[in-house]
Formats: C-alpha cells, sequence, structure tokens
C-alpha cells in the first residue's frame, strides 16, 4: 500500500490530506503536526477571536469527523528531525516513517526583531502567528494599556482595528513612509492610515526604532526611543514585521531553495515524490511573469488541490491570479493580483464613502487591483486580472459600467 | 436543509438561515442562491463553496 506523509498541520497541510483523499488516493495518508490540535483557521487570530467574538472551538478548518472518514492519520505534537530522501521516510522524536509521496506544508515564522538591546527573548515582545500567540496577546488587551506594534503590514494594522475596538491605546510604528508599502499603492496606503488615524490608533511612519528600554530584571520592555528623540512608554509590542518560509527540513534534505522552496507547475520539488505547498512554496506564476513566494490561505488551499491532483496521476497546473483579503473595522479589503510595477492606478468608486476599487494598470492591461467593500464586484475583477484585460480607463471609472460585462466584451474579442 | 462552507475561509452558507441581510430569505436552497453570490467574508465566487459535511 502507498503511503503519503504530509509535514505540517497548518491550511495547506490540512487540506492537502482531504485532498489527496478526495482524488481518489488509495493508501495511508499521515499527517504530521508541531501542533497539538487539527488544523484551524488563522485569519480570525488577529481579527474575531483576538477580540473574543469566538472561541477556539469555532476554529477548526474541518470537524475531526472529516478526517476520520476520509482514514487520515493525524500525528499531533510531532517535530520531524529529518527527511532522508535516499531511503524515501523521515525522522521524527521517537520513529522514522516511509512514505511513497512526501508533501512538505511547513508554513513561515514570524520575522523576529533583532536589535542590540534585545540580547534574550522578553516577555512583553509579541509575534503572532498562532493560536498560542493569539490568546498571549488576547491577554494584553486591556483597556488603557499601551500597545506598540512594530510594522504596518496586514498583521500590525488589523491588530489595531481590534485593539482599538477593547480600548487599548495603540501606536502603530512603520519604517516605510507608509503603511502597507509592500502590497498596495500610496492612494490605498493614505486611504488605510486615515480610518486608522480616525480610530484612534496613533500611525508613525518613518519611525526607526533606537532604543528598547528593559525594566530592571531584563524581563520586559517598557519604552522605545525613536530616532527623532521621541520616547514611547508601554506595556506590550507585537511585531508584526513579516515572515519567512520554514525550509530548512527540505534545505538539509538538499532540495532547491530560493525564498522558499522551488516547486514546478504541479507543486512539485526537485525531488520529484516530494511536494510543496503554502507559505513554504515558491512557484513560478504566469500572470505575474516571475516566481513568487504567497503568504496566503487562497494560495495554501489551491495549491493542496494542485499537489493532491498530481499525485493521484491527473496533473493540472497552478495558474492561480494570486489574491488576499483583510479585515480592518467595516471594511472588507479584497486584492486581486500582484501590483508591482504599475504605470497608473485608477480609481473606481468613492473613496469617501470607503467603497472602491484601484485598478492598477501597466501598459493599458489590468494587473491587479484593491477593493474595498466592494465583494459584488470582486469575481469579476479577479478575471479581469487573470485576463490581463485592455480596458479603458474611463470605462473602469464609470459607475454605469458593469465589470463582469466587460470580461464578456474581453473574452469575445470586442471592447 | 444543508449546510455549505466557503472553501477558503470559515464562512458556512445555512440553507435553513439564508442571509436576510442579503435578501436571501431563510429556506433558500444553496442552487437557488444567484450564481454571481459571492462569500461576504472572504469574496470567493459562488463555484469555490463547498458542501459542508453534518453529523
Amino acid at each position: 500500500m502507498e503511503t503519503v506523509i504530509i509535514i505540517g498541520g497548518g491550511h495547506a497541510g490540512g487540506d492537502s490530506a482531504l485532498a489527496i483523499r478526495q482524488a481518489g488516493f488509495q493508501g495511508k495518508i499521515v499527517l504530521v503536526s508541531q501542533e497539538s490540535i487539527l488544523p484551524y483557521q488563522r485569519p480570525p487570530l488577529s481579527k474575531k477571536f483576538l477580540a473574543g467574538d469566538v472561541g477556539a472551538d469555532t476554529l477548526a478548518i474541518k470537524p475531526s469527523s472529516n478526517y476520520e472518514k476520509a482514514d487520515i492519520e493525524f500525528l499531533p505534537d510531532t517535530a520531524v528531525h529529518s527527511i532522508e530522501r535516499a531511503e524515501k521516510r523521515i525522522v521524527t522524536d521517537d520513529s522514522s516513517l516511509s512514505y511513497d509521496y512526501l508533501v512538505i506544508a511547513t508554513g513561515s515564522r514570524a520575522r523576529s526583531v533583532e536589535h542590540p538591546d534585545l540580547p534574550a527573548p522578553v516577555n512583553n515582545l509579541l509575534y503572532l502567528r498562532d493560536l498560542s500567540d493569539s490568546k498571549k496577546l488576547q491577554d494584553q488587551l486591556i483597556p488603557g494599556n499601551h500597545l506598540v506594534i512594530i510594522g504596518g503590514g496586514y498583521i500590525g494594522l488589523e491588530v489595531a482595528a481590534t485593539a482599538i475596538s477593547k480600548g487599548v491605546v495603540v501606536t502603530v510604528l512603520e519604517q516605510q513612509e507608509r503603511v502597507l508599502s509592500r502590497v498596495t499603492s500610496p492612494e490605498v496606503s493614505s486611504f488605510y492610515e486615515k480610518v486608522h488615524t480616525d480610530a484612534g490608533v496613533r500611525v508613525i511612519t518613518g519611525a526607526a526604532i533606537k532604543t528598547y528600554k528593559l525594566d530592571t530584571a531584563g524581563e520586559n520592555i517598557v519604552s522605545i526611543e525613536l530616532n527623532n528623540g521621541e520616547t514611547l512608554q508601554l506595556d506590550t509590542v507585537l511585531a508584526g514585521i513579516g515572515a519567512t518560509p520554514r525550509t530548512e527540513l527540505a534545505e538539509e534534505a538538499g532540495l532547491n531553495i530560493d525564498n522558499g522552496i522551488l516547486v514546478n507547475e504541479f507543486c512539485q520539488t526537485s525531488d520529484p515524490s516530494i511536494y510543496a505547498i503554502g507559505d513554504c512554496s515558491n512557484h513560478y506564476n504566469p500572470i505575474c511573469g516571475r516566481r513568487i513566494r504567497l503568504e496566503s490561505v487562497p494560495n495554501a488551499v489551491e495549491q493542496a488541490r494542485i499537489a493532491a491532483k498530481a499525485i493521484c496521476g491527473s496533473p493540472s497546473p497552478y495558474t492561480p491570479v494570486p489574491w488576499f483579503w483583510s479585515d480592518q473595522y467595516n471594511l472588507k479589503l479584497q486584492m486581486a493580483g500582484l501590483s508591482q510595477g504599475y504605470d497608473q492606478c485608477v480609481i473606481r468608486g468613492e473613496m469617501a464613502e470607503a467603497s472602491f476599487v484601484a485598478f492598477y494598470l501597466k501598459h493599458g492591461k489590468i494587473l491587479a487591483a484593491d477593493c474595498v467593500n466592494r465583494q459584488p464586484e470582486f469575481a469579476s475583477i479577479k478575471k479581469l486580472v487573470q485576463q490581463q484585460a485592455e480596458v479603458p480607463p474611463e470605462a473602469l471609472c464609470s459607475p454605469e459600467t458593469n465589470l463582469k460585462e466587460l470580461i464578456q466584451s474581453v473574452a469575445s474579442g470586442g471592447t | 436543509m444543508k449546510k455549505w462552507q466557503c472553501f477558503f475561509c470559515d464562512f458556512i452558507y445555512d440553507e435553513a438561515q439564508g442571509l436576510p441581510e442579503e435578501d436571501i430569505p431563510p429556506g433558500t436552497r444553496w442552487e437557488d442562491v444567484p450564481d454571481d453570490w459571492v462569500c461576504p467574508e472572504c469574496g470567493a465566487a459562488k463555484e469555490d463553496f463547498a458542501m459542508m459535511e453534518i453529523d
């Protein structure tokens, strides 16, 4: 009987196990996880769960009965020490397991703050990656406490929105001149900065941290001094400064790595019996025209499906439009495509009314779009990005235009 | 009456409850939800939804 082993119990790993069974695999499926519970939703960890609106019991991606029905063997609290490719086996704490196919879904880890003032870990410098991180942060969301967030990216801003709603005093420190600088345009960045400022969050851009002052025991940060001389007294620090792929196992096993484990269009690594999916993998994206590594739920679950099909002998290539979402306050941000390299930004709708689409064009073609509170149009927008549709900016702006019809006319060759 | 879970996020469409705030009355079966409807949580299209297993 053939065996598939999946390393990693995150969104990619959990969906992979179920997708492989669904694709018709008859053999043994083993899901190895370092965590003690079945795969769970991570997006709520900075939002609904962090706010205390939902309990941990609501986070499971699928109920345990789904794994039982699919006859998936779940190994919790299990660290994998090595992959022995020649023998086709993995080595864990107390045993070794043989595989015919291996799926690496080890995800990514939060990048840590490095500073000479912080030679050792401190108690009140937190990160947000898993359920226990979110619980720790939740305990700190006490009205009147001062939370300093390092990094004005998705994680930082989502936590800021949740924390301010709990009566916490929130300061966001962003090194760049604007928030969300890595993922969106100056127009959308300034929109979000204003939203946060209006909600009472203090956003400091161009912020450089000079010193961290610790308490006498050296266990907690009591204040941060910025390069401009300002000192922030604080209770808690959350760092949301990006993530790095967990590729150590793959690297030690000699797989090809370059900002993630390199995979082909079927999520297959340089070893044909080993696949890599989700945050830890790096694929060539034909729509973006380059190799990319994505940290998103859609990428994790779609790659899980692609690898499952390949393992079960009916491969179909991965050619997705990258997409993301981020909830902050009552705003639903949805992004399709990657906007880097655009030469024109066209706004549809009204930023002042918090209902708009920012289309990014390159040489007249739609490269990407950021949508705020435009859920009904998002499916059409994703298709336009996929088609790299060439649509006159006036048509994109016009409220008379039905975006869905643009897809049809592009598909039929007209304009 | 069945429940359907979004493929990408944790949103569940419960046929018994419908989505009155989106003019989908309680008891609306999944096949009668408009094809251009998208997940209110993450924006996935209707075709991305999957059947939720209920014991």
